[in-house]
């Protein structure tokens, strides 16, 4: 491995280097980077946060005030969700890569990418404002009437800037939406598209469809909160629920938004790890638009101990189960994708085997939440907690650095130490279990959500889960150090460094600004991988070794 | 006036997928828009069929006129949009131009009808929170109604002024500029849809609002 | 006036417009009606007629099926969703409305 700094010839990256050719670029590479850095700024706000609640959940007496406490979990939820998750890997991966991917030379519209950035970042300033000046302390559900009517926390502020990132999300789903629709090079039919193009199609399906609902109820929120109105207050004749019904109309789908990109990201990983085409192509892609359609009719599930009729309980535990069906189908296509394949254990493939392990734990245990009997006694436990973090953390920000490696090489012309990455992903999936699976246990014993402090005999599974997040914590912050490291010192990377199959492997690394010198033709499908000869074809048709 | 070569952008192979591609966009926001509106709808359908009474009696003191006039406004606006659409395809920049200013015109009326109206409630104390004096029977959802009310048209209002910002937009700079030609006019098509779709709201606001217990 | 490339004339839109207004009188006349509960189905009625004229008409959707249609249909389809899973709870709830 080389440590002597070496240049890269002209590129995105280095063409133009004023200030301005950054913040007003319409390239949707710089603009994926400059996403990139925001979102990584937020993942350490959120973290930081995470941070205080696993240090004071250590001992039942605890570190922070209860009411600093409330404000730690609120933030860590509404940073981690709104301005880590859902944007992570569609606004970096997203749109570094979907535009090489289909053959094309930007985004459909560069404009609004841009635009998107900046909205993006005055929601985060809004947020930011709201922390400073005291914080909140609804949780980052806001549930009525506690946040329109008791809280004494900067609920508005709060609202506001939710309001305002949505407008983000719907932004950047609509420029890939339409780009998948109208710039597919030549030969790029629909059922050639690599399954992250997919992934990406059906989460901007998704942000479209289910943010301007949230919109909607975080404006009557903040009327009722800002104007003093009783939209959700039973007194005078509203209903708290209305807030939850249409918050979980959006909330539900949002975390499908987070694991279908993610989904996607794997697809890719597996197939150019294991030199295998992914198993069942059709299934997938249909799986992928199923969730995405099905996630619509589950979201009551979140509404069961809340007051709502037990009939619709039921509608919604039925309709949970179903869409648990199509995710099923994908991990086994999966670990189907394995079979007979030459596995290499590189960074990007131990992230996603981990992901398929942990998206697994999280999806069968939202089956039992699904449950009424189940959820009737783990609602608002750390069994709740410990599910959605096994697919959000352990499945999505898994995905998630695997796919920064495996595109590593491609975005900045460098390789990563190999040794330390792959160090990195097992010390994550170590870390990750030591923290979260003894919420499991915590959640089916009792332990409340959103509860700063807890009875004694229960300190030893706390302790457990705080030493695990010390050392996920370690195996988060690894990356930024040996990924930072290879900017300047690491080793040279070729246009098609891992052997895959993509567009996006068949120009420089980096690319150049337009992407490809000639717009690409199409010549076959995504994963055209022959494990036992050892050879592969690009997607433009050019046979590899 | 100039009349200038447009090029298509890097990721586009002609103007005319440009052009088809920006009215897919608009298309697609216009889906969110709908989703957005229509989930305030459902709050008032939601209140309305729990609270029928209470609505009726409620929304009997909205203005009807002023409602009525306005989308007599904003439905010949959409005609006009579509008659300046036309002048444009045909070339005929002079039309267009007139067109375009009878459109914004038509808006900027209806925000001055609207304008009024808020007066007239502000006097007849519908005004949730600020001047609201329920009336007997109405208690407590009717202020509910008034509370859609004010969400539903200010939301509405908005929309419109940037509609006619849109409008004085593509006017003032674009068309000015000749960037608006038979060859390629989408950027006008685009606002057009944007347009329409403003007007189609205002179609179903003026039913909730104006015509409920009336008789 | 002249038929202008791909567009259809004027008239047409006039037409339209002078059906829309009429719509809209016919809909203010039911409001005195005393229709009950089926005022509103009515109302709601000839607005999506009125939708419908200006998304066909006047926002082109008219002509061959196409991509615009989906996404045209799919946000009042999607509203279903709403509508329809909500009133599950809303219409078998023994609490509501809150008396």
């Amino acid at each position: 491995m080389s440590s002597v700094a070496v240049e890269l010839p002209p590129n995105y990256a280095n063409e133009e280097h004023t200030i301005g050719s950054w913040l007003l670029t319409r390239d949707h590479k710089r603009i994926a980077l400059l996403f990139f850095a925001s979102i990584t700024v937020f993942f350490f706000v959120g973290g930081f946060a995470a941070t205080l609640m696993r240090l004071h959940l250590a001992t039942p007496q605890g570190l922070l005030q209860p009411s600093v406490y409330n404000r730690m979990f609120t933030m860590h939820g509404v940073v981690m969700v709104w301005f880590f998750l859902i944007p992570s890997i569609p606004t970096t991966l997203g749109n570094f890569f979907i535009p090489m991917m289909i053959g094309a030379h930007d985004l459909a519209f560069p404009r609004i990418n841009l635009a998107s950035w900046y909205v993006f970042n005055l929601s985060g300033l809004v947020l930011l404002y709201a922390l400073v000046m005291g914080g909140v302390d609804t949780g980052w559900t806001f549930y009525t009437p506690f946040s329109t009517l008791y809280s004494n926390s900067y609920v508005f502020a709060a609202a506001m800037a939710v309001f305002i990132n949505g407008f983000s999300s719907i932004m950047t789903g609509l420029n890939f939406v339409v780009t998948i629709h109208r710039l597919r090079a030549p030969g790029m039919t629909w059922v050639r598209l690599p399954l992250f193009v997919w992934g990406i199609y059906s989460v901007s399906l998704v942000m479209l469809t289910a943010t301007p609902v949230l919109a909607m109820d975080t404006v009557l929120l903040a009327v009722e909160r800002f104007i003093g109105v009783g939209l959700f207050d039973p007194r005078r004749g509203g209903d708290p629920l209305l807030w939850q019904h249409m918050f979980w109309f959006y909330s539900h789908p949002a975390v499908y938004i987070m694991i279908l990109p993610a989904m996607g990201v794997v697809s890719e990983l597996i197939a150019c790890y294991a030199r295998r085409p992914i198993f069942g192509y059709a299934g997938m892609t249909i799986a992928m638009m199923s969730i995405a359609i099905l996630s619509f009719f589950v979201w009551a599930h979140h509404m069961f101990v809340a007051g709502i009729s037990i009939y619709s309980a039921v509608v919604f535990s039925l309709m949970t189960y179903f869409v648990a069906v199509p995710s099923a189908i994908k991990v086994f296509n999966w670990t189907v994708s394995l079979h007979k394949g030459r596995i290499i254990f590189d960074a990007p493939m131990i992230y996603a085997l981990g992901f398929v392990l942990l998206f697994t734990i999280g999806g069968l245990t939202g089956l039992m939440l699904a449950t009424l009997a189940i959820d009737v006694d783990v609602h608002a436990t750390y069994f709740v907690i410990a599910h959605f973090h096994y697919i959000m953390v352990g499945a999505t920000v898994s995905a998630f650095f695997g796919g920064l490696h495996y595109w590593w090489p491609k975005m900045t012309g460098r390789f990563y130490p190999e040794m330390w990455a792959r160090f990195a992903a097992i010390l994550t999936f170590v870390g990750f279990n030591l923290t979260f699976f003894p919420q499991f246990i915590l959640g089916y014993l009792g332990m409340p959500r959103r509860s700063y402090t807890y009875p004694p005999e229960w300190q030893a599974w706390n302790v457990l889960s705080s030493a695990g997040a010390s050392i996920l914590a370690v195996a988060y912050l690894l990356p930024l150090f040996y990924l930072g490291w290879s900017l300047v010192w690491g080793r040279r990377a070729g246009p098609n460094p891992w052997g895959a199959t993509g567009l996006e492997w068949t120009t420089s690394s980096p690319p150049p600004k337009e992407n490809f010198e000639r717009t690409p033709v199409v010549k076959l499908g995504p994963y055209s991988y022959d494990p036992e000869r050892g050879s592969y074809i690009t997607q433009d048709g050019v046979r590899h070794a | 006036m100039p009349s200038r070569t447009i090029a298509p952008e890097l990721q586009y192979a002609d103007l005319a997928q440009q052009g088809d591609t920006a009215q897919l966009g608009m298309w697609v926001f216009i889906t969110t828009e709908t989703l957005f509106f229509g989930a305030l709808l459902f709050t008032y359908f939601l209140y309305r069929n729990a609270y029928p009474h209470q609505f009726a009696l409620a929304a009997r003191d909205a203005v009807l006129w002023c409602g009525s006039v306005n989308i007599g406004l904003i439905m010949t606006s959409s005609l006009t949009m579509v008659l300046a659409i036309n002048a444009a395809a045909d070339g005929r920049r002079r039309a267009l131009a007139n067109w375009l200013l009878a459109t914004a015109f038509l808006g900027v009326c209806f925000l001055a009808v609207k304008g009024f109206e808020y007066y007239l409630d502000y006097g007849d104390h519908v005004v949730p929170a600020v001047n609201f004096i329920a009336k007997p029977g109405e208690a407590p959802a009717g202020e509910l109604f008034w509370v859609f009310y004010f969400v539903a048209t200010g939301l509405h209002a908005i929309h419109l002024t940037i509609g006619v910002g849109l409008v004085l937009y593509i006017l003032l700079w674009r068309v000015r500029r000749g960037e608006i030609t038979s060859v390629y006019y989408a950027p006008l098509e685009v606002v057009g849809l944007y347009w329409s779709f403003v007007d189609t709201v205002w179609l179903f606001l003026f039913p909730a609002i104006y015509l409920v217990g009336r008789s | 006036m002249k038929r202008a490339a791909g567009r259809d004339p004027a008239l047409l839109f006039v037409v339209a417009w002078l059906v829309l207004v009429l719509l809209t009188g016919i809909s203010i006349w039911t409001a005195f009606l005393g229709l009950g509960v089926f005022a509103p189905a009515v109302q709601f009625g000839i607005a999506a007629t009125q939708a419908a004229i200006l998304f066909i008409l006047f926002m082109r959707l008219k002509g061959p099926p196409s991509l615009k249609w989906v996404f045209a249909g799919s946000g009042f389809f999607w509203l279903l969703f709403l509508y329809g899973l909500s009133f599950t709870d809303y219409a078998t709830r023994q609490g509501w409305p809150h008396r």
